[in-house]
């Protein structure tokens, strides 16, 4: 590397720091030079596919994560309640149609039972939650030991029995039986609607 | 006000995850059936897990509840009907495996029933299959005469034979009506039980195909 004194140095350096004067014929030269080149439209689509470096520091990114886990979970937890209302619902209606004191298609039925030394005919079933409070279900004595109710049943397979003085329980003679040795007294079945209620 | 912005959106995140955790646990929660207030406190929290379990794997509940209303009804203690609904859950979700998620309610319910009384779960996918093949959308008829020859005496054997026979032949509704009521009254005035349900279903059948 040669030698160079240091003024010497100094002075070129004086003389690059000086501002250099333009006139304005140079600048207007200059910018009808830019005026002039095509134009290029950036439409909004385009500036948003041209790539671009983004600085994220990691608190930022930390935070972003979290968010989207909170995000995620969410939209999981709000999938899971509209599915389990679906299939709640779905219960529901075919509820209305197999049992309690529930909306739904219904049918009248009259049951009969002959209990010439009753005081007192019932008939409980899934279609009045096995409550015998229920006065629309009490059975009118029609003479000659004749009792008979005739009841809005929901369409569907049902359980049911007579209860005879509030003690004795009595399954409907007339009607299928049902084995049910889970409580030891006797039911009968009936379907309501010929079992092909939709679903 | 770049810490200000960081500190607001770290609340935000975790203010969200803090909302997420309730609802997660919310979700799988359903109110007991109020009409279980009947039971005893043991046996209802016994009955409501019972039900929950049903409703998560989307099985008829309300025969689960009946059941158990069935029993305070009736004067059961609580072991005893804690172990018919426990039994009448396995019973429902064998009838749902056997007829196919496609069922009814009251087929399912049908089922269980069928089953409990000892209608194989073989017999009850064969009952399915040649129903619809005869062009009879539903099972719940014959499951019930099924259920209402076993109660009657008839062998198992016997009434499983005797309700394909008729599934094959296509009974309608009345169909069905007639042949029960005809059993019952032959076995009342007398007949073997086995054998009444054999010749009813051999008349039935004929009957239906305008042979009779």
């Amino acid at each position: 590397m040669r030698n160079i004194p240091e003024r010497w140095i100094h002075r070129v350096a004086s003389e690059l720091r000086r501002p250099v004067r333009l006139d304005d014929e140079f600048d207007r030269g200059v910018m009808d030079a830019v005026r002039a080149m095509p134009r290029h439209r950036h439409r909004p689509w385009t500036r948003m596919l041209r790539a671009r470096t983004i600085t994220v520091s990691p608190m930022i990114t930390g935070v972003a994560a979290a968010l989207l886990l909170a995000v995620a979970l969410s939209a999981g937890h709000f999938i899971g309640v509209l599915r389990a209302n679906r299939a709640t619902a779905r219960v529901d209606v075919a509820t209305d149609r197999s049992g309690g004191t529930k909306p739904g298609p219904r049918r009248s039925v009259q049951f009969v039972l002959v209990a010439p030394s009753a005081r007192k005919v019932q008939v409980v079933g899934d279609f009045n939650d096995w409550d015998a409070s229920h006065q629309e279900y009490v059975a009118q004595h029609r003479g000659g030991g004749v009792w008979a109710v005739t009841a809005a049943i929901p369409e569907g397979h049902h359980r049911y029995s007579f209860v005879v003085d509030d003690s004795l329980w009595v399954a409907d003679p007339s009607a299928p039986r049902v084995l049910d040795d889970d409580y030891g007294m006797p039911n009968s079945a009936i379907v309501v609607g010929g079992g092909d209620a939709a679903q | 006000m770049i810490r200000s912005t960081r500190a607001t959106v770290v609340l935000v995140a975790l203010s969200c995850l803090g909302q997420v955790a309730p609802w997660r646990g919310a979700s799988g929660q359903h109110a007991t059936d109020a009409r279980l207030a009947r039971l005893d406190s043991t046996t209802r929290r016994v009955v409501a897990a019972v039900v929950d379990s049903a409703r998560k794997t989307r099985l008829p509940t309300e025969p689960l509840i009946d059941k158990a209303l069935e029993g305070a009804q009736k004067g059961a203690d609580g072991g005893r009907i804690v172990t018919a609904v426990r039994g009448l859950y396995t019973e429902l979700r064998s009838a749902r495996a056997a007829l196919g998620t496609g069922a009814a309610t009251e087929e399912i319910n049908a089922g269980a029933n069928a089953i409990h009384a000892g209608l194989p779960m073989r017999t009850l996918s064969q009952l399915r299959s040649v129903s619809q093949h005869a062009g009879r959308a539903r099972v719940t008829l014959p499951l019930t005469v099924y259920t209402d020859l076993i109660a009657r005496g008839v062998p198992a054997a016997v009434a499983s034979d005797v309700v394909l026979s008729l599934a094959r032949a296509g009974l309608r509704n009345g169909d069905y009506a007639m042949f029960q009521r005809n059993v019952r009254l032959d076995i009342e005035n007398g007949a073997d039980a086995a054998t009444a349900a054999q010749t009813r279903a051999r008349g039935a059948a004929l009957h239906n195909a305008g042979r009779l």
